[in-house]
């Protein structure tokens, strides 16, 4: 742990070392990726939610001129399925199709054009299923249909394998926490309350579609580039998927990806492989395939329809005796990362506050919907949207301010979560305080006319991030002093690259502008679990720490005979080592290398100065009875939120009129970095999740994949400068790097909550099921109540 | 193939195109103009914004042959060589850049606005960018580093 002193660039709020590029247009993309004889692909997809495959005619697409490969779902091109944790997914639908839009066959041309007409030639027979939409169908004993027949033979992840369901045969994965028992608790209550809340299934939006260029070179090899946050992650699916030793693939993602949030599920990249293999004879051209924005709307991972039920029991002052929650992730067709939110939606609810009694299970179901997989918050934003609503019921009913409540309530320092995991590092008194602070808490305010009523509301959250978890770091150290990190963390925007150099350059004491972060690329850059869960300031943080340690000893022997010096006594900054104390007795970096005839730098041993590290985390794993762990993540972030809005009872129109936010991060490495974090999670996600944003499909139909009918917020949307806050609470994690934890994932946890809230503050009515679009609004203030009500295909409830 | 004669950047550019080439397509793929990304193709995202004669234009929306005559400018004439435009320098300096992928189109966008308003309000700023979607920022750091580009002329 490094003690309180003045950083030179950590705490700073460095510019992007990106920026540059990006604000000039010269930043390229894996979907700007163009090499010579490139071809591009297209896919053809299921019309169907569910269906058999009876034959594939694929002979008049073939012998299109332009056309160089057809590809469909046999043995060959999918010999294995893949999947985050539990196989279920080929790359081409095999036998059955799962959802509208499961790709069945693809081709590869020398245009988008051709390749798009060769789809349109290929004859697809179907033989149409019993499909299933609806969570609660999906979830029964004997379910309208069911998807993965051969579920329990299917491979699943070791390390965090996956619970199914004897008996429920759409269940992909189950988790319980029992402490104590939930029931008698309620018996020891003075009032129990019980409600239902849900959560539409959104979309990420990430501005760059999902995108794959692959190629086999010239010695057989397969090198794919992607868009996926995970490069390792993606190269075992690529490998795995085909019987393939993982060293015959290379994944490489370009320095630039634009947004995941969670969403980059490797599909893309998947097909864009399987039409660069799929050539015949040599040369094999490479291959690009760009989905189109419909296509990324209608067909790529989304944020779950969760289902939510909750029943608390609180004594008369407020004190929490016991909840019980049942959380039905609706997962779509393939499992994805969503088998892991299923299980991981547990966390918020189980770390908010303290509960004795705290009884909760959490399933994952599949539908005949596109796969529901990690999206920022990782389930928890809509777990905690119902624990956050019932909040407020209780506190109305017990006549208490909501504040007041979850201050009584909310978890500290040393207490017990529901797993039973003693807790470290928790910020959330500072970020009720901060947010309640924030928009005045307490003070009434007046819309302009009797028509716009306003009302206040606050919520509270965390988010915990992965155990086990793993990440590594190499560090070379170049003659001319600069310092380069290899590392397979994706800078996605949210600024890794910038993060990691700030590190760098304090470890080094250089400027950040001496430091160079290399992009993820399976030969190069070692193993990270992948760029999710907040977790890379943490993990890759301590790898980077200690990949520094170990460069910088390796520097320092190499001094210390030429200082005639002890190691231990030696410091190194500005490119060059010296002894501490003695600055003047000192050496160039560049001069510990020997520069040899003809050209170049050596080392008498050693090759080169290579600092490497792991940072391993194990975590324990928890029981599968209870629950009980007393490690199931690395860490929690809190965060509060408060709203301020102003209701249209004429129209239904929701304003924001202020919003805030109070993140506990640990150690803030780069500010205005959290703040681009807290901003996007609130502003964008946060709000567009809440009021505007969801994907309605009619028998599994997306009715709405583009942006004139799929809504994210626009500038208008969005509240004015003033009237947005923002708050950094630094409660210093012990295993932190400079005591910092993560941001990005707990920006948007309970943003959906606080405001609901606020609109329940403002007209009386509660509502159960986000969006709260104007419709609802309207609806609800003519019949004087909210309904959870939808329609048997998840469709959303329409006036 | 048609020939199309048209100024980009102020080169002065002839191509032999498809007429059903958009704008975006002949500068992304076939002049190597990778700034001006693709985002929705259909006019609704704003990722492709270019200034046509000073007009901020989605480029995915017009033909090529439509700016026949014409002078373009895209992400990559705003700069010369090192020397960043403001409202570059701003978006940098703010941190109104993330992922990077809406920028060019957010910063042509806002470019057309100062050119035609040097000091605009919050709201005019709001307005100018509303077809500018961006999933990153939530638009606080955007809307802030075109207000800071205002202030500074003023100054």
């Amino acid at each position: 742990m490094n003690s309180e002193k003045a950083y030179q660039y950590i705490g700073k709020s460095e510019n992007n070392v990106n920026a540059v590029a990006k604000a000039t247009g010269r930043a390229k993309y894996c979907s700007d990726m163009q090499l010579s004889g490139m071809l591009y692909g297209k896919v053809k997809r299921s019309p169907y939610p569910h269906a058999r495959i009876v034959s594939i005619d694929t002979t008049a697409a073939a012998h299109l001129p332009g056309v160089k490969v057809v590809i469909v779902g046999d043995e060959k091109t999918c010999p294995l399925r893949f999947g985050a944790g539990i196989a279920d997914e080929y790359v081409l639908a095999r036998d059955k199709v799962l959802y509208v839009g499961d790709p069945v066959a693809a081709v590869a041309a020398e245009s988008e054009d051709i390749a798009q007409a060769a789809v349109d030639l290929i004859e697809v027979e179907y033989e149409e299923l019993p499909t299933v939409f609806d969570g609660e169908e999906a979830f029964k004993r004997n379910p309208p249909a069911i998807l993965h027949e051969d579920l329990k033979r299917y491979k699943t992840l070791r390390s965090v394998p996956p619970k199914f369901d004897e008996n429920r045969p759409n269940v992909f994965n189950y988790f319980r926490i029992r402490r104590n028992d939930a029931e008698e608790g309620f018996k020891a209550s003075d009032l129990v309350f019980e409600n239902r809340f849900e959560t539409a299934m959104i979309h990420h939006v990430q501005m760059e579609s999902h995108c794959g260029v692959a190629m086999v070179d010239d010695t057989g090899r397969l090198l794919v580039w992607g868009t996926s946050s995970k490069p390792y992650g993606m190269h075992r699916d690529i490998a795995e998927s085909r019987d393939l030793p993982l060293s015959t693939v290379r994944v490489i993602i370009p320095t630039h990806v634009g947004g995941s949030f969670g969403g980059r599920d490797p599909k893309a990249e998947q097909i864009a492989a399987s039409l660069a293999l799929a050539q015949k004879g040599y040369p094999k051209r490479p291959v690009k395939m760009k989905f189109t924005r419909e296509e990324h709307l209608s067909t790529t991972t989304s944020r779950a329809h969760y289902i939510v039920d909750i029943k608390t029991g609180v004594k008369k002052d407020g004190t929490i005796v016991a909840n019980k929650m049942r959380l039905l992730l609706v997962g779509g067709a393939y499992a994805g990362t969503g088998y892991l939110t299923a299980r991981n939606a547990a966390f918020g609810p189980a770390a908010n506050y303290r509960i004795e009694n705290f009884n909760l299970d959490a399933y994952g179901v599949y539908t005949n919907q596109r796969m529901a997989g990690s999206y920022r918050g990782f389930g928890n934003a809509e777990s905690l949207w119902g624990m956050e609503s019932q909040m407020d019921i209780i506190a109305e009913a017990l006549n208490m301010d909501p504040l007041e409540l979850r201050l009584k309530n909310c978890i500290d320092e040393g207490d017990l979560n529901a797993f039973q995991e003693t807790m470290h590092s928790v910020g959330a008194k500072e970020c009720l305080h901060a947010a309640a602070e924030a928009i005045e808490w307490g003070k009434k305010t007046q819309g302009k006319q009797p028509h716009l009523k306003r009302g206040k509301g606050i919520a509270l959250g965390n988010k915990y991030s992965i155990a086990p978890s793993a990440s590594a770091a190499i560090i070379k150290v170049h003659p001319d002093g600069l310092v380069e990190l290899r590392t397979s963390t994706v800078d996605l925007g949210q600024g890794s690259s910038t993060i990691f150099s700030q590190m760098i350059a304090e470890e080094f004491k250089i400027p950040v502008s001496k430091v160079r972060v290399l992009n993820p690329d399976t030969d190069i850059t070692p193993f990270d679990l992948g760029t999710a869960s907040s977790r890379s300031t943490f993990n890759m943080g301590n790898a980077i720490i200690k990949a520094s340690t170990d460069a910088k000893r390796q520097l320092f022997e190499l001094a210390a005979k030429e200082l005639e010096a002890n190691e231990n006594d030696l410091e190194t900054a500005d490119s060059r080592v010296f002894v501490k104390g003695s600055p003047e007795r000192s050496i160039p970096i560049k001069d510990l290398f020997i520069p040899m005839v003809i050209g170049g730098y050596t080392l008498k041993e050693g090759a080169e100065i290579i600092g490497k590290a792991t940072y391993y985390l194990p975590g324990v794993m928890p029981d599968p009875e209870t629950g009980a762990s007393e490690k199931p993540a690395a860490f929690y972030m809190y965060v509060a939120q408060s709203a301020e809005v102003e209701v249209d009872t004429q129209t239904g129109k929701i304003r924001i009129i202020k919003i805030a936010t109070a993140n506990d991060c640990g150690k803030a490495i780069n500010p205005m970095m959290v703040e681009g974090q807290q901003e996007g999670g609130v502003l964008s996600m946060g709000i567009g999740s809440t009021l505007l944003e969801e994907v309605i499909t009619d028998n599994g139909v997306m009715l709405n994949p583009q942006f004139a009918d799929y809504k994210i917020p626009t500038t208008l949307d969005c509240p004015d400068l003033m009237n947005y806050k923002s708050a950094i609470i630094e409660t210093a994690h012990r295993d932190g790097p400079w005591g910092a934890k993560g941001v990005g994932e707990g920006t948007m946890v309970c943003t959906s909550p606080a405001i609901a809230n606020a609109i329940y503050d403002a007209i009386g009515i509660r509502f159960h099921d986000i969006p709260i679009t104007p419709e609802k609004v309207l609806t609800a203030l003519k019949d004087k109540k909210s309904t959870t009500t939808r329609g048997a295909d998840g469709l959303p409830f329409r006036p | 193939m048609e020939t199309l004669r048209v100024t980009i950047n102020g080169e002065k550019i002839e191509s032999l195109i498809d007429p059903g080439t958009t704008l975006q397509r002949f500068l992304h793929d076939t002049l190597g103009m990778t700034g001006t990304k693709e985002g929705c193709g259909s006019g609704l995202c704003g990722c492709c914004t270019v200034r046509v004669e000073g007009m901020a234009v989605k480029s995915c929306l017009i033909l090529a042959l439509q700016v026949r005559g014409k002078s373009v400018q895209t992400i990559e004439g705003l700069a010369f060589e090192e020397t960043l435009d403001p409202v570059q320098k701003a978006f940098i300096e703010n941190g109104a850049i993330q992922c990077g992928y809406c920028s060019a189109g957010m910063i042509m966008s806002s470019k057309a606005l100062m050119e035609e308003n040097p000091s605009p309000s919050e709201q005019e700023v709001r307005q100018a960018l509303s077809g500018n979607l961006c999933r990153c920022t939530g638009y606080h750091k955007i809307v802030k580093a075109v207000l800071s580009v205002g202030e500074k002329q003023r100054q």
